[in-house]
């Protein structure tokens, strides 16, 4: 004889540990971003642009064996006909084994995840990270533009702003007034005319008004020494900014200028893709900015944001010109920011590339300038983009 | 509503139970719970366990089962009964009393088996409850203490979870700790008269390969916390629990089916019983295409030694055997050829899987032995603790049986190891014919 009994459970016991494993999964989605990130068309796109992301599954790690032709198997083929040699299942592709190059390799399939989510969303979960409410308190900065707003009347003023309605206006509550004290008998009495307290003024004010329009300068050194890699950490770097200061501010335009020995404005695609070999004047990027500024942009209106992005290869001749324009820009820049991305070249090194003269190198010089207003900025790996975007806006580090 | 009653369940049982002593069966009482489909899924996450410890691992397979549930990739199983003493089982609300009658008698079955295969004499089925409510208690406590936290307990037990079935493989065997194998050997060389142990180091540790990995580390690493040394006892403990079931999944499931089987077709139930039962018991025995249903080769076995030497002979298999010996004793050309078994591999260069042998007079024997090697824990590669130097590394060497390892996992579960180590580690294994050093 057996026993029954109702199941009776209150709660779901399987609550907190699906919690947790979600967790786990929301922190693989993280990681997975700064991959799209690195990948995708993304500045500058719709916040509604909808991502696919694909997230690796949190694995629990075995010892196995690996999936090749010494790791017999055994199934049974029901009705079958089969023979020795015969292809059975779908093909398959195998990365080979990691770490040993060349070796015939397998990889049971990954548990994937696919998740799709907008734009807005991906940012939200970017800076969720960046404790964002804390940066928005410090550091940030709009322009401001000083107008005159009518501001109310007032009983003095200048001929010119009198206004007539409104003096009108008193002097009829005037006269009603006196009417009912019976200080003033409408079919008797002359008229009724106006006296010096019933003229108004209009009132002009001066108001700080805060611009609410950016734009954000890209600039990029696409010479032969960046390579892919580093570009990629430029875009990645990039996006981060570009959908910070869109979360900030009603519009931002994005202008992409790419450089070597000369200047080009061009498309986020092209920006990002575009391979031109060459030597590298940094300068001639920064004029274009100017340039660009002057004939578009006008400071007093927009916010305006420069982000540089080299190795920090530059022609010696051209790092005093850099600077200088360099400095130019700073003043009417909300924020600028060298960024300079790989490890910083040795000065051996570089005595050699620069034909041994002992100019500094553009590290050194944009020290120079480094203020509230102007930080530099190293990208070595992945990682440090997130403490770079901190330093930059002033979060914690 | 279901189409049963709490009385007729009680009935029906009652009947089987009576059917059950007559085949000469012999279970532990059994618990059925009556759960629905949600409980179900939640029983399943934690491996029937009602008294499990929580880790996300649970979480990630209670989400899993739901999904592939929900979306109609998967039914639930029908039955699901834990080794303890009484067995508890669990019958779902929503399933049809035809199905509760198959899953009582599959029950019967089971824990039949449980209290009488021999593999299961030292897992201690009248306190396993008990145990495991225990160990869920501590983890609690610990994941709850401030000084240690959820996150620190999770660490451990996920390194814990990667090297879980790093254990000897027979059960029954005590363990000895380094003190009573040293005077296990102190013993040998006192009373050696052939010269064997000359020059034998009696200082090494260990004094022999151990391939209990996390009772070795537990044993040996003095930076462990007693919380730590704790988690990974009960992580040992409960993986000592779970290699019976491992090793006779085959014969366990093969007998269960035989039995209700047997058991049904002598209940008497009603005609539209009867049909939903022949089209539950198919779909449960049927082959799989290309693998092994462990279901399907244990029934067919199992039936294969009752038509040649009776019923009785099966009772005797069942308390004698596991799955190794069970298809190395009965697993014959004939048998071979009926479910028409072969052997495959994956071809790299092809992207293909390729059948290597198919079940003619010279090949069978090697099907036969490759399904051996894939079996329950034959399908975990050995790894044993070779030494413990003097500056505290760690010597670990895979006992490489012609299959490499897959890289990219070993490499995760050595960073575990390193984690509950907290010294140096070295790990050593061959791939493509060399050695390979992690």
């Amino acid at each position: 004889m057996s026993t029954f009994r109702e199941h009776k459970t209150i709660a779901d016991r399987a609550a907190t540990d699906r919690s947790r494993h979600r967790q786990k999964i929301e922190k693989a989605i993280k990681e997975s971003i700064r991959d799209v990130v690195a990948e995708e068309s993304i500045i500058g796109q719709s916040g509604k642009k909808k991502i696919r992301i694909p997230v690796k599954g949190i694995k629990e790690h075995r010892f196995v064996y690996g999936v090749n032709e010494k790791n017999k198997k055994v199934g049974s083929a029901q009705g079958k006909d089969i023979k020795k040699g015969q292809r059975i299942g779908h093909r398959r592709r195998v990365s080979p084994q990691q770490g040993k190059e060349n070796k015939p390799g397998n990889k049971p399939g990954e548990e994937m995840y696919e998740i799709e989510m907008s734009l807005e969303e991906l940012a939200g979960y970017l800076f969720n990270d960046l404790e964002l409410p804390e940066l928005e308190k410090k550091n940030f900065k709009f322009t401001t533009q000083e107008k005159m707003k009518r501001k109310g009347k007032r009983p003095y003023g200048i001929r010119p702003r009198l206004s007539k309605k409104e003096t009108i206006k008193q002097k009829i509550r005037r006269k009603k007034a006196a009417i009912k004290a019976g200080l003033y008998n409408p079919e008797e009495d002359d008229r009724f005319t106006f006296h010096e307290s019933d003229l108004r003024y209009k009132h002009i004010a001066p108001v700080v008004k805060e611009n609410t329009a950016a734009v954000i300068f890209f600039v990029m050194d696409v010479s032969g020494s960046m390579t892919k890699s580093k570009k990629f950490l430029a875009r990645s770097f990039f996006f981060l900014l570009y959908q910070f200061l869109n979360h900030k501010y009603s519009s931002v335009d994005v202008v992409f200028i790419s450089h070597t020995t000369d200047a080009n404005e061009v498309n986020e695609d092209q920006f990002f893709t575009q391979a031109p070999n060459g030597g590298t004047l940094v300068s001639t990027g920064i004029k274009k900015v100017e340039e660009i500024i002057e004939k578009r942009y006008h400071p007093n209106n927009w916010n305006i944001y420069t982000f540089y992005c080299g190795d920090g290869d530059n022609w010696s001749t051209d790092n005093k010109e850099t600077l200088s324009s360099l400095r130019r820009l700073k003043e009417i820049n909300q924020l600028m920011c060298y960024t300079e991305i790989g490890k910083l070249n040795n000065y051996d090194e570089y005595r050699l590339f620069s034909g041994g003269s002992p100019e500094k190198r553009l590290w050194d010089w944009t020290k120079l300038i480094e203020d509230k207003m102007f930080k530099r900025v190293r990208l070595v790996e992945h990682k440090d983009i997130w403490s770079s975007f901190k330093k930059l806006f002033g979060g914690k580090i | 509503m279901p189409d049963w009653s709490m009385e007729e369940l009680q009935d029906w049982d009652k009947k089987i139970c009576t059917i059950g002593e007559t085949l000469g069966l012999d279970w532990y009482p059994i618990e059925y719970e009556i759960c629905d489909y949600k409980e179900m899924i939640g029983h399943m996450a934690y491996t029937g366990l009602p008294t499990h410890y929580r880790h996300w691992s649970f979480g990630k397979s209670f989400d899993r089962i739901q999904t592939e549930y929900n979306l109609g990739m998967s039914g639930l199983p029908y039955e699901m009964i834990i080794n303890s003493n009484p067995s508890i089982s669990y019958l779902m609300t929503e399933n049809p009393m035809a199905t509760h009658i198959l899953t009582m008698a599959h029950c019967v079955g089971h824990s039949d088996f449980f209290k009488q295969n021999r593999m299961f004499s030292e897992t201690g089925a009248d306190t396993a409850i008990d145990r495991f409510k225990a160990a869920g208690r501590r983890v609690k406590k610990y994941m709850e203490d401030p000084n240690i936290g959820a996150e620190a307990v999770e660490k451990i037990l996920d390194a814990c979870h990667a090297v879980r079935f790093q254990i000897p493989r027979t059960p029954g065997i005590k363990r000895r700790d380094a003190k009573k194998l040293k005077k296990y050997y102190q013993n040998l060389i006192v009373n050696d008269t052939s010269g064997w142990w000359d020059g034998f180091d009696i200082n090494k540790i260990p004094l022999e390969p151990d391939t209990n990995l996390l009772a070795f580390i537990a044993e040996h690493n003095r930076f462990l916390e007693d919380w730590e040394r704790d988690l990974i006892r009960i992580v040992e403990q409960e993986s000592h629990y779970f290699v019976p079931q491992a090793s006779t999944k085959i014969m366990n499931e093969g007998w269960a089916c035989m039995i209700h089987e047997k058991i049904v077709n002598t209940l008497g139930i009603p005609d539209d019983y009867y049909l939903s039962f022949i089209r539950l018991h198919n779909q449960v025995v049927r082959p799989h295409l290309g693998r092994i249903n462990p279901y399907h080769l244990g029934f067919k076995i199992f039936k294969y030694i009752e038509k040649n030497q009776g019923f009785k002979e099966c009772l005797r298999v069942r308390e004698t055997h596991n799955d190794e010996t069970f298809i190395k004793n009965f697993l014959n050309e004939e048998l071979c050829q009926e479910l028409n078994l072969f052997s495959f591999s994956f071809h790299n260069q092809e992207g293909y899987n390729k059948i290597v042998e198919v079940h003619d007079k010279d090949s069978w024997r090697s099907i036969r032995d490759d399904l051996i090697r894939n079996i329950g824990l034959n399908s975990v590669p050995v790894i044993v603790v070779k030494e413990l130097q003097k500056d505290g590394t760690l010597i670990l060497e895979h006992e490489h049986d012609g299959r490499d390892l897959e890289l990219s996992e070993a490499n995760k579960v050595f960073e575990h190891i390193n984690d509950l180590w907290q010294g140096d580690v070295r790990f050593t294994t061959i791939i493509e014919e060399e050695t390979w050093e992690f």
